[in-house]
């Protein structure tokens, strides 16, 4: 009963934004419901259309969670396109310099890559917080812009694609890339890593002592630091863990769709993981289900494009109309 | 004259939510009487006195005011109709003087250079009508806390009301100054005002107030004369049918024994020259040495920000000493970390539940675990068992008698009241050497109160030691052993039970040692 009551204004939401979107369809001149069946259907009629989902799923629910776990903690990383582009490099740096390690040594280790490259991005906003109290949603989004300098100095430095049009590294070796579960089109092994992911995150969280913690630091700080918790480390933990994960999908980007570094490679992952896990209200649970959703429109988004030549951007109002409604059914319950 | 109505209230009803704060009240107030409006925590009564000045609105019911119903829209308005109120949070602004404050939002004759000679000169004459002592050139924020309320007090009287409603006035301060308070009260209604005094304090209304309305769960029980009736009347119509008051603490009469010294062993938890320096280079505590025994309560008296925060936070482990020395069993334990306090054997009640002691965002069980959930039987250090606690809550959730829907609801969506219980339970449902109560029942009806006051006196019997700060001088003369008063940071005395005396407490408490001779010449402004 309260889980289908809290569900309501959910649906509402979603269902006031696709009329209001409907009507900015209409008013363009183009049919309504083949617009929403393609954005809505795309997805689930072939079996390519599915694992395209499932390709734009895994750096969304990646991202949106490079953005909750802090959020558990009370604190806000805009960073996850630095993180996840760090993470690309690390992946890279990995699957260029240690070439010739057999696949099952190198693979392992370029998806670490980027962990500890999206870590790390994710560690240095962290430790200013701790050690000079430097707000982290400055850092993180400052940071963001580093890392766009650092990958313009990978992919036209030393590891330059000279054959390349656009700024590319060369490939990482082939042993570095990551294994499919389906040839053709081809959909990659992190599909699983990812779910785990979640799933582990989801049991951090829910079941042990220190994600206790960090739900804690996150529902009131000061009340923490009262009664034993050590909010700073806590603060720490949550933004290398979102680093870490954002990381994770800069290395499946390198190692499972690009096999290189590209520069733009990170796309819009960002804001779509923040809207992501702003519907999802933080909770790590909701995330993939969001993801997935997200990932649906995405791709049938791109398909409407294709087919009725409706603007993509279509889908990105959609989007931000069910976070505004989402949020303004909190204000409305409220009142 | 006498006995003409001023201001009636008729059947108001106010709902929040779920919750009906008030149900059918009615309420009179005659011309020139202290009229009490008495109740525990929770009954409604500054619910009822807020509506009647505009800050929230009735669902139903009426109000006539000198014979005209009408319609208060917000405190502005109330004003304009004559009626003040003094609440007991100041809203005053600290930098700025007496007289400003007392003007500010009113019209001002010279807006633009601000001189305000005649202003200051119909204060004056306020002051000395009332016999309100107060200097309007002083800063507020070089003035004790009843100063401050005599501020607040003179700021609606300026502004011409003949009405003036006056919530928990008495809190925090010494019995010296409630007495002057009282003066100036009966000065008022002889010149015709009218007083509404709500309060929890049964004493302070017999001796104050002219006619008694008493108010519980949002009802109102009953309406009478003080010469009608007598103390038992009241006590009963406060507290219910429910409670049994020859076993309650609260209205106790006979003396409890005080916990013998001479036999005691060791104390179980002392500070040696404690001092605490803030951050920003004030002294905040200086050099206190106390010492607490198994099976003893003792109490620290004060007005509020007298260190008592600071002294807490450094017996917690919140906050570091700056020199001095904590045991605990004969073990020094000055430098553990809170986390380690909590592990060996100290619990904590803070006063300020909102910010340093509750997690709003999170469940009633996530509360009700924070601080121990390192430990058995919570958790092995690694993983929580989440139906353990689950287990354990509702059963704790039973015994502290916390209205919820259960261990999962929001902890944001409980009433001050529970939220306060949520802590109480934290802190006692387990075993603790030394516990560290702060203002415990703040926001609690008698009964809860009570129920405080028993887990307490079990927690003496059961010879563990507990500290408890707080607002209420009553509270601590209910059931300590020994009542230090804290003044500036400093323990000004100790004073043991057979010794206890409401007006020497009070002494210490505005910083007077021996008689009439203030400590530390010149720091009193």
């Amino acid at each position: 009963m309260t889980t289908v009551k809290r569900a309501i204004p959910y649906l509402l939401a979603v269902v006031a934004s696709f009329v209001a979107a409907g009507i900015f369809i209409a008013l363009m001149g183009f049919n309504v419901v083949k617009a929403f069946e393609t954005i809505l259907f795309t997805s689930f009629r072939t079996p390519n259309g599915f694992i395209q989902t499932l390709l734009k799923f895994i750096p969304l629910l990646l991202l949106a969670l490079a953005f909750t776990i802090p959020l558990t903690a009370g604190k806000f990383n805009i960073g996850g396109e630095g993180q996840m582009i760090a993470g690309g490099i690390g992946a890279a740096f990995v699957g260029i310099m240690f070439g010739n390690l057999p696949a099952i040594l190198l693979v392992p280790l370029v998806i670490l890559g980027g962990i500890v490259g999206g870590a790390l991005w994710g560690l240095i906003p962290a430790l200013l917080l701790y050690k000079f109290n430097i707000n982290e949603i400055l850092t993180t989004v400052l940071f963001n812009f580093l890392s766009l300098f650092l990958i313009d100095y990978f992919c036209t430095g030393p590891w330059r694609d000279p054959a390349a049009g656009h700024p590319t590294t060369i490939a990482i070796s082939k042993a570095g890339w990551l294994p499919t579960l389906v040839k053709n089109p081809p959909l990659h092994i992190g599909i699983i890593i990812a779910i785990l992911v979640a799933i582990g995150i989801y049991i951090f969280t829910a079941k042990t002592t220190s994600g206790y913690e960090m739900i804690a630091t996150g529902a009131n700080p000061r009340a923490s630091r009262v009664f034993g918790i050590k909010v700073k480390n806590m603060f720490v933990l949550s933004l290398v863990l979102g680093g870490a994960v954002a990381g994770l999908a800069g290395a499946f980007e390198v190692a499972g769709n690009q096999h290189r570094l590209i520069e733009g490679m990170q796309s819009n992952f960002l804001v779509l993981g923040l809207i992501i896990g702003l519907i999802s209200k933080g909770n790590n649970a909701a995330v993939p289900f969001v993801a997935f959703m997200i990932s649906v429109l995405e791709v049938g988004a791109s398909a409407m494009q294709r087919t009725m030549m409706i603007p993509v951007e279509m889908v990105f109002i959609v989007e931000a109309l069910i976070l505004l409604f989402v949020l303004l059914s909190d204000v409305v319950r409220r009142k | 004259m006498e006995d003409q109505i001023i201001l009636e209230l008729k059947n108001v009803r106010k709902v929040f939510d779920q919750t009906i704060a008030l149900d059918n009240v009615s309420f009179t107030l005659k011309r020139g009487e202290i009229h009490g409006l008495l109740g525990g925590n929770g009954a409604g009564k500054t619910t009822l006195m807020n509506i009647l000045y505009g800050l929230y609105k009735k669902d139903e019911g009426e109000i006539i005011l000198r014979g005209q119903p009408i319609n208060i829209q917000g405190p502005r308005d109330a004003i304009h109709q004559g009626i003040g109120m003094v609440h007991q949070h100041f809203l005053q602004i600290s930098n700025f003087s007496v007289l400003e404050n007392i003007v500010l939002g009113t019209e001002i004759k010279n807006k633009f250079t601000m001189k305000m000679d005649e202003e200051a000169q119909k204060v004056e004459n306020l002051c000395e009508r009332f016999g309100l002592d107060v200097n309007v050139t002083d800063v507020i924020s070089s003035l004790t806390v009843g100063a401050r309320q005599k501020v607040e007090i003179l700021k609606a009287l300026y502004r011409g009301v003949d009405i003036l409603i006056l919530d928990e006035p008495t809190t925090n301060l010494t019995p010296q100054e409630v007495d002057a308070l009282f003066e100036s009260l009966r000065v008022m209604v002889n010149e015709g005002l009218s007083i509404v005094f709500i309060t929890h304090k049964l004493r302070e209304v017999l001796s104050v107030c002219d006619r008694i309305t008493v108010l519980r769960e949002g009802k109102n029980i009953t309406t009478l004369e003080r010469k009608d009736a007598s103390e038992e009347v009241f006590v009963r119509a406060m507290v219910g049918e429910k409670m049994d008051i020859e076993h309650s603490i609260y209205f106790a009469t006979e003396d409890r024994k005080a916990f013998d010294r001479s036999k005691a062993g060791t104390p179980k938890f002392t500070l040696e020259n404690v001092s605490y320096i803030s951050s920003d280079g004030i002294s905040k505590l200086k050099d206190i040495s106390l010492d607490i025994y198994g099976g003893e309560i003792v109490g620290i008296a004060g007005v509020a920000g007298n260190g008592q925060r600071e002294l807490a936070e450094v017996v917690a482990g919140v906050i570091p000493v700056s020199s001095g020395r904590k045991v605990f069993l004969d073990k020094d334990i000055t430098h553990k970390t809170n986390e380690e306090l909590l592990h060996t054997g100290f619990s904590y009640v803070p006063e300020d539940r909102l910010t340093d002691g509750f997690l709003v965002k999170a469940t009633v069980a996530q509360n009700l675990i924070l601080g121990h959930h390192r430990g058995k039987p919570y958790s092995d250090g690694k993983f929580i068992d989440w139906k353990k606690v689950h287990s354990e809550c509702t059963e704790h959730i039973k015994e502290y008698n916390i209205k919820t829907s259960g261990p999962a609801e929001i902890g944001g969506n409980l009433s001050g009241g529970n939220i306060q219980r949520v802590m109480i339970a934290r802190a006692f449902c387990l075993a603790s050497e030394v516990m560290l109560a702060h203002n415990p029942t703040r926001g609690l009806d008698i009964p809860s109160m009570d129920f405080v006051y028993q887990k307490l006196l079990a927690r003496r019997a059961a010879n563990y030691a507990t500290l408890l700060i707080s607002e209420d001088l009553d509270e601590l003369m209910r059931i300590c052993d020994r009542i230090a008063v804290i003044y500036r940071g400093q323990i000004l005395g100790i004073l043991a039970r057979e010794e206890f005396d409401k007006y020497a407490i009070g002494r210490l408490m505005s910083g007077i040692t021996s008689e009439n001779q203030p400590v530390a010449e010149g720091t009193i402004s």
